[in-house]
């Protein structure tokens, strides 16, 4: 506090100065969820003595990176009360040229990675620019590209997988390879994201920006934000994250890639966001909430497994959690209004 | 503010010659557009047909067997114009997750319970307005975005379709028997000079579509809904129970894929409990008719002669791509015409929003 800001509440004339201007650290929602996993956790744990041991978890949080990382981008997204649908043909291009360059040229480690992520901001791109300057609603852009993604996916897979995957990507995989100190890299990776996202929702400018624009976007426009552009590099992050998030499922599958990599995924990586308390309607979200939104799906899917139930029960909890998850959302905001 | 005005004043005092106008109705009825780019469609596939580029002939009798695809794509693009309708950022993601629930509901009714064809379609046609019964009081009553959700109730119904057959798909005698309902007819009397057309569209899509049109053009009940669906606010001032109404659109649009999911059974002659969601699914290109019907995603705008007519252009179109391209490239062509079909309208859409500010 500067001595010069002491004046201010009595200027104001008994209006109150609102003290906090950054949101605080965690959300109502994130504390709920975090209740709610740890539940689950003990519940899981104390039912399947299997669950809390290093041989279940590890693998839980690898099956979490990809879908958390490319939730990332996607909160930046819902932030700006937009949309992206076609995250999971973008995942079927990424992985396709990917995997079909190292088969063919066996590129090492980095450049593979580059590529993947470059592939992936290139589709970002695309959305990105007909969203921000065609004015058309995303989910129908991303609707439709999500139709032009797969057409291209399928070009690159001709008619049947591709086989004899090089073992590059093993350092994100589920094995010994992809971990240091027990930690799986693609979820040390994702955490490390996610704390950049973070950081720049909360502390930078044009994070700031990004929830003005989704809260009232004539209103933002007018006070002088780059509107445009701005949407455009939410599209492209989420775009190069697909690319990464690609790599990681190349590494944690076998050494044949199938052409429904990607299928359902875009529903898989909107529930984790909108169950981590991101308004679909934009203008409000946290990226840690995303995170344990995908950890809380994730629970769910390898708990429904651990149980020995069917595993197509898993998707119902799932439906169940967005409804719970959405629903304490909209009464908390209602009751807040209210009071 | 004045610019525009001034834009559009000098707009209507230049002489408007016949190319003006008719580009004018090309753009703001879309109706017109579709209708063009369906004879498009046939005149470039019936020259490459002629040529002999095509693997097969694409001729009445083919077209005819292709409107087969046209009856739960149309339905579901009914369903999903009456919920985009309701406004509010409204969508139904979760139609082809109805349509699993219903195959194997129809499935135990008809197939193993036996409980006789009509009974059997009420009580699948109910199970599919339940569903959508949950998807309306989650949206209107209890204030969930739409997207959401469907979205959640995708996952659920997906699931609940799948443990209640067990994975299994139902198909007993009786629901092998039923294939004949999905079987070509002549049309009597003047039938015999004309192709055979799928039963379906004369028990299923022409019934649908007419009372969804009565619904929308000749009931308050419809009236309500293109008022809620453009102004929310507007509408509860003038006495409107917009929750209430906003509610019907999706048990509507949940009756609707009930009904698909027998026609679905019949073309199949098989309960798959997997037939709605199965690939992309069948909300995915539900949505895609509405929006290429013109139907405004902020609701409020939309014709169900939009949707019939976009769905003959998709299934006709698919088609002949399908003869031109043999195999998987066929299948992949049509991802990417259905792609630009629908960035390419909607660019359209917003084209003409700019140039002449309305679009019917």
């Amino acid at each position: 506090m500067r001595t010069t800001e002491k004046s201010r509440p009595q200027v104001t004339a008994g209006i109150p100065v609102a003290k906090k201007i950054l949101p605080s650290l965690v959300t109502g929602q994130e504390v709920v969820l975090i209740g709610i996993i740890a539940v689950l956790w003990i519940l899981l744990g104390l039912l399947t003595p299997a669950f809390l041991t290093a041989g279940s978890i590890l693998p839980l949080l690898v099956a979490v990176a990809p879908i958390a990382l490319i939730g990332v981008g996607m909160t930046l997204i819902i932030i700006t009360a937009g949309i992206d649908v076609s995250v999971g043909a973008a995942i079927m291009v990424t992985s396709v040229v990917t995997s079909q360059t190292m088969v063919a040229t066996g590129i090492p480690l980095i450049p593979a990675v580059l590529l993947s992520v470059a592939v992936g901001a290139l589709l970002g791109l695309v959305n990105g620019y007909l969203v921000a300057y065609g004015k058309i609603h995303a989910i129908i852009i991303t609707f439709g590209t999500a139709n032009l993604f797969q057409f291209i996916g399928l070009r690159f897979f001709g008619s049947s997988t591709v086989n004899g995957l090089p073992d590059t990507f093993d350092v994100f995989g589920r094995g010994e390879a992809g971990r240091t100190f027990g930690i799986p890299h693609s979820f040390a990776i994702t955490v490390i994201v996610v704390a950049l996202a973070w950081w720049y929702l909360r502390h930078a400018a044009s994070g700031r920006h990004l929830f003005a624009v989704g809260g009232n976007e004539t209103a933002a426009r007018l006070a002088g934000i780059k509107v445009k552009p701005l949407i455009l590099r939410t599209y492209v992050i989420t775009g190069a994250l697909v690319g990464l998030a690609a790599c990681f499922l190349i590494g944690q599958g076998t050494s044949t890639l199938e052409q429904s990599v990607g299928a359902g995924r875009e529903l898989a990586v909107i529930a984790a966001v909108v169950i981590g308390g991101t308004s679909i309607l934009g203008g409000r979200g946290t990226v840690l909430g995303t995170l344990l939104g995908a950890i809380l799906v994730q629970t769910v899917t390898s708990g429904v497994t651990q149980m020995g139930w069917p595993s197509q029960l898993s998707d119902f909890f799932v439906g169940v959690a967005i409804i719970a998850a959405v629903g304490t959302d909209i009464l908390r905001e209602r009751s807040r209004r209210k009071s | 503010m004045s610019t525009t005005t001034l834009k559009r004043n000098d707009v209507q005092q230049r002489s408007h010659g016949f190319g003006y106008k008719s580009v004018k109705m090309l753009l703001t009825q879309r109706i017109a557009l579709l209708g063009l780019l369906i004879v498009v469609v046939l005149a470039v596939m019936m020259s490459l047909d002629a040529a002999g580029a095509m693997s097969g002939s694409y001729d009445a009798d083919y077209l005819a067997a292709a409107l087969i695809s046209a009856v739960p794509l149309a339905m579901l693009g009914l369903a999903e114009l009456m919920v985009i309708l309701s406004g509010r950022g409204g969508i139904d993601l979760s139609v082809g997750a109805i349509v699993s629930l219903c195959c194997i509901v129809f499935g135990y009714s008809y197939g193993i319970w036996d409980l006789g064809l009509f009974p059997s379609i009420v009580i699948t046609a109910v199970a599919g307005a339940v569903c959508g019964a949950i998807n309306g009081f989650l949206v209107a009553y209890i204030g969930f975005p739409p997207l959401i959700a469907t979205l959640a109730t995708f996952y659920a119904f997906k699931s609940l379709a799948l443990i209640i057959s067990g994975q299994k798909p139902i198909s007993t005698i009786q629901i092998q028997d039923f294939f004949s309902a999905a079987q070509s007819v002549e049309i009597p009397v003047i039938g015999y000079n004309l192709p055979n057309i799928p039963l379906g569209i004369f028990t299923f899509l022409i019934p649908t579509a007419l009372l969804a049109w009565i619904l929308l053009n000749r009931t308050t009940f419809g009236r309500r809904l293109y008022a809620l669906g453009t102004n929310d606010v507007a509408a509860r001032w003038a006495g409107v129970d917009t929750r209430a109404n906003r509610m019907m659109a999706y048990v509507l649009s949940g009756l609707i894929s009930g009904l698909v999911a027998i026609v679905i059974v019949a073309q199949f002659a098989s309960a798959r409990p997997d037939a709605g969601v199965s690939g992309n699914g069948l909300a995915l290109p539900a949505i895609t008719i509405a929006v290429l019907g013109g139907v405004a995603i902020t609701g409020g705008i939309g014709r169900v002669s939009g949707i019939l007519l976009a769905t003959l252009l998709v299934v006709w179109l698919n088609a002949g791509i399908l003869l031109a391209f043999a195999g998987n490239e066929g299948t992949q062509l049509q991802l990417l015409a259905l792609g630009l079909l629908l960035i390419g309208a909607s660019l359209l859409n917003n084209l003409t929003r700019k140039k002449f500010g309305v679009l019917y």
